[in-house]
């Protein structure tokens, strides 16, 4: 391609981006779902369980605020990229939006490219509101020596889990089902990937949960924000974990694009 | 250069032949019209020629493009409304006709394409809130937008009221004033016989019949009819000699079919008068494309 039919063609993304956000933005329902709910959940559980410890084992203690903080972001990062981009791709397939784009001239590459980047728009506001509360209300502050690994746990995590929400619509077969179906693939990960509390799991459902990138993802997070945690917050075995689905995620992705209307 | 040009083009799904080995062409400027009753593989058709399917085999051009993988050149000179094919939902009219219009090289005013569609009234409103007719517009402004030179429209007015319809049909009237290539798939006959320079009717995945709509399976060739009821204690034995008309009885009707309608209802109306007689439910017609059209496609007889 010529620099000229580039330069083009990543204006046309810039746009679409554009328009993406628009139209997230205003259809309140969807914004409040993937981003008003993690906050509205914070807020919550940090009241109920305001001036309760964990035992990290040790005898090292840390507030639940501190755990639930990065817990509650991973959740957030899940429910705009994951479960944002699996049902609002599921219901453009069901309305023939996807067939329409494809019978322009927009290339599918700054489509889809530009559906990515502004999900990845919505999960950076809501990383940023998410941490702001906690720093803010709670006291619970994102420390400068674990930032990197924060920062690459969450662009991994978000990575990831973006291109498992598109991959996954091919499996979903209308868009009525994709909510039940998104969720039902998340909710009880979470609950045994140590999202909303603390447990001590059995050692199959702790097993189970180390396979998925929902735990990685939380414990990525977790292990930055922990006062203990020396060096640069990166988690070795999370970021691989989440390395690995981003791949499997990619490559379910790409599935789905090139026959997008077969469920 | 023919806008399109197809030669023995076909398409199965599994063991099914959705189009068995179709030849035609469409001029430059022309409307050309496919109909024939659902699954008959015209939508088939429509999307291999749209890039949407690809082929078993057979040859396809369309404005000089090879369809199969829907190159982008191609893209850039058709306009395509496609049967119930939504939009960004929460974007307006003007939103939506502005963001598809960057996708085009050419691009027509958003203004005038608000204007040909009849939405300037609904241009800040968002496509969710439109009417199902207002939708259809807007699919049409759509696919206008890149200023294409060939258009499909697969079904363009299905589920109109009869007042869309005829606002429809003359949408599309203009498009032909403007000299661009139209091709149209219906199942209504009167949607054919309106727009269309020519018609190929679709059965069971082969074309049964091609021509101009009046022409369309010999219908000029065809004889009319003329039918009227007989008072009681009269019978058709005392009509008189008709040359070249072939008299039946069709219930309790007389059924005439003849090539020579003038001289022969004079004939049947001075008989009439001659004898001071009524003759009840009298009328004249000729085949209608309709009659031709479920001939050609079987469906009379279901």
């Amino acid at each position: 391609m010529s620099p000229k039919g580039l330069r083009r063609d990543l204006s046309l993304l810039g746009w679409q981006v554009l328009y993406e956000q628009r139209a997230f933005w205003r259809n309140r329902a969807r914004a409040f779902f993937a981003f008003l709910f993690p906050i509205l959940f914070l807020l919550i559980f940090s009241s109920i369980f305001h001036g309760t410890t964990i035992a990290l084992g040790r005898g090292r203690t840390i507030t639940y605020v501190t755990y639930f903080v990065p817990g509650i972001l991973a959740y957030g990062v899940i429910a705009t990229t994951f479960l944002n981009m699996a049902i609002s791709t599921a219901v453009l397939r069901d309305d023939g939006v996807l067939k329409r784009m494809a019978g322009t001239p927009l290339p599918g590459w700054a489509y889809v490219g530009a559906r990515i980047i502004s999900t990845l728009i919505v999960t950076a506001a809501l990383t940023v509101v998410t941490l702001g509360v906690g720093h803010f209300v709670y006291n619970a502050n994102v420390r400068g020596s674990t930032l990197p690994g924060l920062i690459a746990t969450l662009a991994l995590g978000a990575g990831a889990f973006t291109a498992l929400g598109v991959g996954l619509v091919r499996y979903i077969s209308n868009a009525e089902a994709a909510p039940a179906v998104v969720n039902a693939a998340i909710l009880p990960l979470t609950f045994i990937s140590g999202i909303w509390f603390h447990f001590h799991l059995s050692s199959t459902l702790s097993d189970i949960a180390k396979v998925f990138p929902v735990r990685a993802l939380a414990d990525g997070l977790q292990h930055a924000f922990n006062p203990f945690t020396t060096g640069s917050g990166f988690e070795g075995s999370d970021l691989l974990t989440l390395a690995i689905w981003l791949v499997v995620g990619c490559v379910l992705m790409v599935r789905f694009l090139r026959n997008p209307e077969r469920a | 250069m023919s806008a399109i040009e197809v030669n023995d083009l076909r398409k199965s799904y599994g063991q099914f032949e959705a189009v068995r080995g179709i030849s035609f062409s469409v001029e430059l400027g022309e409307v050309f019209c496919v109909l024939g009753p659902n699954g008959a593989g015209k939508t088939t058709t429509t999307e291999i020629l749209e890039g949407y399917r690809t082929r078993d085999s057979g040859q396809v051009s369309v404005l000089g493009f090879d369809p199969a993988g829907g190159p982008r050149g191609l893209r850039e000179r058709v306009g395509i409304v496609l049967q119930s094919c939504g939009v960004q939902a929460d974007l307006s009219v003007a939103e939506l006709i502005d963001m598809y219009g960057r996708y085009y090289h050419e691009r027509r005013s958003a203004e005038e394409l608000i204007k040909i569609v009849e939405l300037d009234a609904k241009r800040e409103t968002r496509a969710r809130q439109l009417s199902g007719g207002q939708r259809r517009r807007l699919d049409l402004a759509l696919a206008l937008v890149g200023d294409p030179d060939l258009i499909f429209l697969d079904e363009p007015t299905t589920g109109f009221d009869p007042h869309a319809r005829r606002q429809a049909w003359s949408t599309i009237r203009s498009l032909c004033e403007l000299g661009k290539t139209i091709f149209l798939t219906t199942h209504f006959m009167d949607e054919a016989q309106t727009l269309a320079d020519r018609v190929a009717v679709m059965r069971a995945g082969t074309i049964v019949a091609e021509g101009r709509p009046d022409e369309l399976g010999g219908r000029e060739l065809r004889p009319s009819e003329i039918r009227f009821t007989l008072p009681d204690g009269h019978v058709a034995a005392e009509l008189p000699s008709m040359p070249g008309a072939e008299v039946t009885r069709e219930g309790d009707r007389v059924l005439v079919a003849t090539h020579a309608v003038v001289p022969t209802t004079a004939l049947i109306t001075g008989w009439a008068v001659e004898q001071t007689i009524e003759l009840a439910n009298f009328s004249v017609t000729r085949p209608t494309l309709e009659d031709i059209y479920l001939e050609l496609t079987g469906e009379a007889s279901q």
